[in-house]
């Protein structure tokens, strides 16, 4: 079929970059977005726009908190037919309570997990979550909706497409086959150090491959890292053996594991009150301390809640290293006496730690988040230069054979890029602009902003398809121009509503030194000078045969 | 020194190992300066490779060394973007990096 190998890979290259380019420019445009995801939420909920507080006390703070929690509605319902016979109203038994925090978190997530009796299976349990300011132990609403850490970075790595996990199959498919795109890349190009540099604007089809050449070769490293550490990270459910042929190796090695560790597997069905939690958190500290470590807790748990088998895990946040580690310290939860101490990491594991530890960040390093970001938009750019070239080179060859292919490609090229900027920003506003509570009988205040997220993307995508007829006579489809000028509009919007709804502008965010908030309206107002420059390039009279890049994201 | 001022001591070298790099290249030798004689690309890739190297030490001085080879890598990447942007808008300021006069 292929005469060289080198054509073997460009045809890969080519199909397979423009499958799943699709999604993979979705995944890198909100992994992008996730790097700061806990500084969009500030943005999304002004009440938490406060410093980022320490774990607070759990004796005076959480306990009561977590006392009064119950499973979510949701979680109940999800469960309801796995039960033989009803759900009862309230439940009592606790498995675990937990909270965990960052060194960029104001808020403080809390999580309960409670025993569902007569449960098919019982180690499944019904989940409870709280939000609260950790200060006082107030509990913010849970309708305030997240949109960097619930929306954009689910976005990121399951396309928030939940059924039957498919999403996560896409992503993971799609990171399997950027790989393969990776080397077809390097094999295709040749002159990969030769023209590490080289960038000729002007030069309409040339340009572009420039562009996505040099985008693609630079992060190369990066590229590469993501997108297998992203596997590394979810090989637990693209092979889930633990959960299928080795489930009763997995359970069996589960009991040894408690009966080495002294950290019991399950309750012991005798009641037993809990001791200070404080206590156990500062001997943690100390001990972290004695190691030479920071300090800061991460994660704090509970297990067996209200049991004499339960057990206190308390875990270190580790912002120091890349590697996500915890350094646990676990202690008896009903005398406070220590129960064990995580041993060091053995090799195999530090390796893990490390891989995964650089995907998600817990690092405390602010300019090596902003490379992060930079790494996620070149691969937004390289990708976008990969739809770009292919429809250059293909759209006046279509428009000879009256094909349609360049015609659709291009409409899902502008869909996925600057309709994908757009909802993004329509979501922003619609956080701004939406009432506080909804009305009766509405969905909720969470639910209607991802509506408008899904409405606008449809809408743009509507646009690209409408107004894409040109391409078909090989010349430029005007979307891109408008959705361009939408985009830069929305982004100035978006950032005027931030300061007429909370008062907070850039000069008071800047001068107070809040940067999650400055930070936010300051890209969105770079992003909407970016989109002016493009658009006002993209107005140029050109020729149908030149075209200059619409790529920027 | 502050932890930020070193990054960008570190930037700035990876920066220059770059820019002398793509210097040490015909095509962009001639964009940046009108000299009928070629490059001295010997000279240029050592140039480069010490600035790379100084900038991978200023990283390890700041950081925890796993935490210092990602910083350097990324900041490489950031590096090329900028001499590949500048290379293509204002060639001539990389000449800034052969002390205002090109050697031989």
């Amino acid at each position: 079929m292929f005469q060289t190998f080198r054509q073997a890979m460009t045809w890969l290259h080519t199909w397979f970059g423009l499958l799943l380019g699709f999604v993979l420019v979705v995944v890198f445009f909100f992994g992008s977005l996730s790097v700061f995801d806990r500084e969009i939420d500030r943005w999304a909920i002004p009440e938490s726009r406060f410093a980022p507080q320490p774990m607070p006390s759990f004796d005076r703070v959480l306990r009561p908190v977590f006392e009064s929690m119950q499973p979510s509605r949701e979680s109940v319902d999800l469960m309801r037919d796995r039960v033989n016979g009803p759900m009862p109203e309230h439940f009592d038994v606790v498995r675990q309570w937990s909270a965990y925090t960052t060194h960029r978190d104001p808020v403080l997530g809390l999580f309960a997990g409670y025993e569902v009796p007569n449960a098919k299976d019982p180690e499944e349990a019904v989940w409870g979550e709280r939000t609260i300011d950790p200060r006082d132990g107030r509990v913010l609403s849970d309708d305030h909706f997240k949109i960097g850490s619930q929306f954009f970075y689910p976005l990121h790595y399951s396309l928030t497409l939940e059924w039957r996990e498919i999403g996560y199959w896409i992503v993971g498919f799609s990171a399997l086959m950027m790989l393969v795109a990776l080397v077809s890349g390097v094999v295709i190009h040749r002159k990969l150090f030769r023209e590490l540099f080289t960038f000729r604007p002007d030069k309409h089809q040339r340009s572009v491959l420039d562009l996505h050449n040099m985008t693609g070769v630079v992060a190369l490293p990066f590229h590469f890292f993501f997108a297998f550490t992203g596997l590394v990270i979810f090989a637990g459910i693209y092979f889930p053996l633990t959960e299928t042929q080795l489930k009763p190796l997995h359970d069996r090695h589960e009991r040894i594991e408690a009966a080495e560790t002294g950290l019991p597997h399950d309750r012991a069905g005798v009641a037993a009150p809990l001791a200070s939690v404080d206590a156990m958190v500062a001997e943690a500290q100390r001990r972290w301390h004695a190691r030479g470590m920071a300090g800061d807790v991460g994660f704090l748990s509970v297990q067996h809640v209200g049991d004499a088998n339960a057990y206190v895990s308390v875990y270190r946040a580790g912002t120091d290293r890349i590697a996500l580690t915890g350094e646990g310290i676990h202690f008896k939860a009903s005398t406070g006496e220590l129960l064990r101490e995580d041993p060091p990491a053995t090799t195999v594991d530090s390796v893990n730690e490390f891989l995964t530890g650089l995907h998600l960040q817990h690092f405390r390093h602010w300019l090596l988040r902003w490379f992060y970001v930079l790494g996620g938009l070149t691969g937004c750019v390289c990708i976008t230069t990969g739809f770009v070239f292919f429809v250059e080179k293909r759209k006046r060859q279509h428009a000879r054979q009256d094909s349609r292919g360049a015609r659709l490609v291009d409409a899902m090229a502008v869909t996925t890029v600057t309709g994908m900027l757009l909802a993004t920003l329509g979501i922003l506003i619609a956080n701004r602009l939406l009432p506080e509570t909804s009305p009766d009988g509405w969905p909720g205040r969470g639910d209607l902003e991802r509506y408008v997220f899904w409405g606008t993307w449809a809408l743009a995508m509507t646009h690209a398809f409408w107004r894409g007829a040109p391409v078909a006579r090989g010349e430029r489809n005007p979307a891109w121009r408008e959705q361009v000028l939408a985009v830069g509009a929305l982004a100035v919007l978006a950032a005027l509503l931030n300061w007429a709804t909370t008062g907070d502008h850039l000069i008071r965010t800047i001068r107070a030194g809040y940067w999650p908030v400055a930070g936010v309206d300051l890209s969105l107002l770079a992003g909407a000078a970016i989109a002016f420059l493009v658009a006002r390039r993209l107005a140029r009279r050109t020729p149908p045969r030149a075209r200059t890049e619409p790529a920027h994201v | 020194m502050s932890d930020g001022v070193l990054l960008l001591a570190a930037w700035l070298a990876g920066f220059a190992g770059m820019g002398w790099f793509a210097l040490a290249m015909e095509t962009h030798w001639r964009q940046a300066c009108s000299e009928a004689a070629g490059p001295p690309a010997a000279r240029l890739r050592a140039a480069g490779t010490i600035a790379l190297t100084a900038s991978l030490a200023l990283c390890l001085y700041v950081d925890h060394p796993s935490m210092a080879a990602l910083v350097w890598v990324m900041s490489l990447a950031a590096a090329a973007l900028a001499v590949a942007f500048l290379l293509s808008w204002r060639a001539r300021w990389l000449r800034v990096l052969l002390f205002g006069k090109p050697r031989n």
